[in-house]
């Protein structure tokens, strides 16, 4: 204290002592040695921490006054601050006083230096910060608190953002297990929400350890079935008070390690009332002990509105949209199933809608014909045994039966289909979830109806269909006449859609023992009536034929039936009768296409004489007229109906023009399967309307040719043909036989051991006839194997030499025999 | 198609055993029908084959017989094929020359002569 700088600024009135304004100045004065031994202190710094003088002179060093964190700060930065700079201003120290009690205080020091610049002395300023303090302490804890309900707050609002834009049930359920941990810090959160249907609640999201992640009957004496019913807010913030209520959640926090639990009943006012119901329950938990403030329990019970009004809008949503989906998916259903009249692809389209949109496996069962029907789809099918119980349960008794939840099967429901008050099959399926809500049941049962009706449907247009078929088929099946004067060939082809029968027909008979009527028909619409229609014009054209009537009055008394069988007006028949005595043919068309005659060595020519209109028309012309001509031997003469040229993507001329010439083509086409053939090049396999030809050779063929393939099968037929073209060219019984017997060794041969290799071979054969002899040629194109030891084979070769007279044997490309036969009658008559 | 079965049938007659053979025997269906006679006639003391109602007979048949006829030879078993005055069966086995005491024309006795 050696050292005192007095500055005299400014004179005041009265004597000031220096000493006192030292002492007793309003700051703490320091001067302690650089070391920080305290050397002077004055009054105001000892009054303030309660020391006495003789404690602190010489005896403490500044630093040993205060707090350990106040030692550390002087050690690390007040100290080197001071010595580099030489002055250290508004320090927060807090002072230890006396008795302990802590004084926040603010310090500025000066260090003072000797002429040679080493330190002297430090001077210290030590100003009182007690209210300093205490308001920025109240700064802190206010701006804390605002900290962390603006956090809060900033959190629910995200929540109740996200609520919103949450359509689904589920989705808001997953929102709201999300919520606890930022805005509240807890650990972990479950969500349950109601099933009024079920009285259960059903656990959706989360997995909280403490509170529990399974489904709840609402009746559970458990901490949330009751929370759940009493619509209260529970905070069960300790071990100590869960033990006292839930002795159940008591035991799973523990072993949780969870000591607070919040129940949150997420509620939805109804109406005005004031009557809230719980939709479901928020739980969380803290690890710590956690004390809710009541800022913090309003946002709780905030969130438990916001989040019930959320699950109510979505559930009016999911309601509304699973009900809109289900109606568009009957609606969906019911059109793709009348899209197509077959019961079997039907009872495919029903599997294949309801898996997997409304199940993961399906079965249709339908007690058609003796085997019944089935379709499925999707897999795996449930317990077999089980299965075929519940059907037969349900097929006797009409009523559905759905399988339990949890129990086996669960999810399986079998559904009647029943239609007109009969149980028509059963409708079994599995759906994904085993829970099942009283509009899912309504909405199968919904379901199954509409399947029912639509598989009846088409069941009995099966039937029909069947019946319709199976009364065509009898109906044209009729043997053709055999005659050697003439050959009739025919052919019938079915549309290839589904479509139901049509009404063609066509019929060939004898109406004495040189008259040859041949008919080809169309009535008008298709089905079981026009099926019973043409059945029925078919016997009356039978009937009302006569030697002497003739086409035009056969028409005529077939325009008298119509007038009683209304279901047969407006159809076509073109008809032809032949006498095979003198060749004359007299032809007439009642509506129905020209008749295609092709001559011997002419172009084929329409028909077009002896017109007149349909059968019953009353627009029409009615008259019926016919023409009369002579037919040449070897004429063929094709009768067909519309279905054979009118295609929608061909004018009908061009048709025609087609027709002719395909005609044309085939004129040396061997009689069998000439009309298959021809069906096959105009209409192809699956012709869109039904198709049906008669085709009549007059005469019989000058020259026999065939291509048969290469099967033994094959050669008995061949010899059908080839005896009956020797019996109609009158060659005697010894010269048939042998020819019959050579024709047969060679195309044996050439199957046999031609095509040994290959079973798609054809073997050609050609034979003609001459007053004198007939003449064979089998050719066919595979390997030549020389007989050698092949006795079998030598046998066949040596047969031919010996029935045959003349035998050449070509062998430069595959195989082919020329062989004659000299006829009986010529050897004879030449002797 | 007629099928084998409707061509082949078993009988007796006296002590024989007899096949009746009818319709078109040929490549396609003679191994059936050869298959069919090996499996009734094995234990018999004598067989009489009657093709007068075979319509026709190629090389096939031919083979078939003459493996029929060998076998039985070998077991010691009597033979007769029946072919009638004329027809097909009859041209084409004289035509491969079948011995003269397997064929015989009338059924009644040919049994008789094996029966004897």
């Amino acid at each position: 204290m050696s050292e005192r700088d007095v500055t005299q600024d400014l004179r005041i009135p009265w004597e000031e002592d220096p000493g006192e304004l030292y002492e007793h100045a309003p700051c703490g004065y320091l001067t302690t040695l650089p070391d920080g031994t305290i050397i002077k202190v004055n009054e105001t710094f000892l009054s303030w921490t309660g020391y006495r003088r003789s404690d602190l002179i010489g005896r403490r060093r500044f630093r040993d006054l205060l707090s350990s964190g106040g030692q550390i700060y002087h050690e690390t930065h007040y100290a080197p601050l001071l010595s580099m700079q030489d002055d250290v201003q508004e320090v927060a120290f807090d002072v230890v006083c006396a008795d302990g009690r802590r004084l926040p205080t603010l310090v500025n020091s000066i260090l003072g230096r000797d002429p040679a610049g080493l330190p002297r002395v430090i001077r210290t300023t030590v100003l009182n910060a007690t209210e300093r303090r205490g308001y920025e302490q109240e700064l802190l804890a206010a701006r804390r608190a605002a900290e962390s309900s603006e956090k809060r707050v900033r959190a629910l609002q995200q929540i109740v953002a996200d609520l919103a834009a949450a359509p689904t049930e589920a989705e808001v359920a997953e929102v709201v297990v999300r919520a606890p941990g930022p805005a509240f810090g807890a650990a972990s959160s479950s969500i349950w929400l109601a099933d009024p249907d079920r009285d259960l609640l059903v656990a959706v999201v989360g997995t909280d350890p403490a509170i529990g992640g399974d489904d709840i009957p609402r009746g559970s004496t458990r901490a949330v079935a009751e929370v759940a019913r009493r619509g209260d807010l529970q905070v069960i913030d300790s071990l100590v008070e869960a033990e006292a209520h839930f002795c159940e959640l008591a035991a799973t926090m523990r072993q949780a390690g969870r000591n607070t639990v919040v129940l949150l009943p997420l509620t939805m006012q109804v109406g005005d009332s004031g009557v809230t119901e719980v939709r479901g329950v928020l739980g969380f938990s803290f690890t710590d002990p956690r004390e809710l403030t009541d800022s913090e329990l309003r946002v709780v019970r905030l969130l438990g509105q916001q989040a019930g009004h959320a699950l109510d809008r979505a559930r009016l949503y999911d309601e509304a949209r699973r009900r809109e989906a289900r109606a568009t998916f009957l609606a969906e259903t019911t059109r793709q199933l009348e899209e197509t009249q077959r019961l079997m692809a039907r009872a495919r389209c029903l599997v294949d809608r309801v898996v997997p949109e409304v199940a993961e496996w399906a079965a249709v069962r339908l007690q058609v014909g003796p085997a019944g029907l089935l379709a499925d789809a999707g897999g795996p099918p449930p317990d077999a045994e089980r299965l075929a119980a519940q059907v037969a349960a349900v097929t006797a008794s009409g009523e559905p039966q759905f399988a339990a939840p949890g129990g086996p099967d669960a999810g399986c429901a079998v559904l009647p289909l029943t239609a007109r008050g009969r149980v028509l099959g059963t409708l079994a399926l599995r759906t994904q979830v085993a829970k099942r809500t009283p509009a899912d049941t309504v909405f199968l049962e919904d379901l199954a109806d509409r399947a029912g009706l639509a598989l009846e449907n088409a069941r009995l247009y099966e039937q029909e269909r069947a019946i319709a078929r199976t009364l065509q088929r009898s109906l044209l099946a009729g043997d053709m006449p055999t005659d050697p004067r003439f050959v009739v060939e025919t052919h019938y082809q079915a549309a290839a859609q589904d479509l139901e029968v049509g009404g063609d027909w066509f019929d060939a008979f004898m109406i004495t023992e040189d008259k040859l009527a041949l008919v080809v028909g169309d009535v008008v619409g298709r089905g079981i009536d026009a099926a019973t229609t043409m059945g029925q014009l078919r016997s009356a054209v039978r009937a009302l034929a006569s030697a002497e009537a003739g086409p035009a009055k056969l028409l005529t008394r077939l325009d008298r039936f119509i007038e009683r069988v209304e279901s047969a007006r407006m159809a076509t028949v073109g008809y032809a009768e032949i006498d095979l005595g003198t060749s004359v043919m007299t032809y007439a068309c009642a509506g129905h296409l020209p008749p295609l005659l092709h001559e011997p060595a002419t172009a084929p020519r329409y028909l077009l004489e002896g017109r007149s209109a349909p059968l019953g028309s009353r627009a029409g012309r009615r008259e019926r007229v016919e023409h009369r001509m002579r037919l040449l031997p070897g004429s063929r003469l094709l009768l067909y109906t519309d279905g054979l040229i009118e295609r929608r993507t061909r004018p009908i001329d061009r048709g025609f023009e087609v027709l002719a010439r395909e005609w044309a083509r085939r004129r040396d086409s061997p009689m069998p399967g000439i009309t298959a053939g021809l069906a096959d090049i105009l209409v192809g396999r699956e012709p869109p309307d039904d198709v049906c030809l008669l085709c009549l050779t007059l005469g019989t063929e000058e020259r026999l040719e065939r291509s048969i393939g290469a099967d033994p099968m094959q050669i008995a037929l061949l010899r059908k043909d080839l005896r009956g073209w020797l019996v109609t060219h009158g060659v005697d019984e010894e010269t048939a036989h042998a020819v019959l017997l050579g024709c047969s060794e060679a195309v044996a041969n050439a199957i046999e051991h031609g095509y040994r290799d290959d079973p798609f071979g054809q073997v050609e054969v050609a034979a003609t006839v001459s007053p004198e002899a007939v003449e064979i040629r089998v050719a066919d194109h595979g390997l030549w194997r020389p007989a050698g030891t092949d006795a079998a084979r030598g046998r066949g070769l040596q047969l031919i030499r010996q029935v045959m007279d003349h035998v050449v044997l070509d062998r430069s490309a595959g195989t082919t025999v020329t062989m004659r036969r000299t006829r009986r009658e010529a050897t004879v008559s030449e002797s | 198609m007629t099928q084998s079965g409707d061509q082949v049938s078993f009988s007796k007659l006296g002590k024989a055993d007899l096949v009746r053979l009818a319709g078109e025997i040929d490549l396609a269906n003679a191994p059936a029908i050869g298959r069919q006679i090996v499996a009734h006639v094995t234990e018999a003391g004598a067989v009489l084959i009657d093709l007068t109602a075979v319509s026709f007979l190629d090389s096939a048949g031919v083979r078939l017989l003459d493996a029929l006829v060998g076998d039985l030879d070998d077991h010691g078993t009597a033979i007769r094929l029946v072919v009638g005055e004329g027809g097909a069966a009859r041209m084409t086995l004289q035509l491969c020359a079948f011995r003269d005491d397997l064929l015989a024309t009338d059924l009644q006795r040919a049994a008789d002569e094996l029966d004897g």
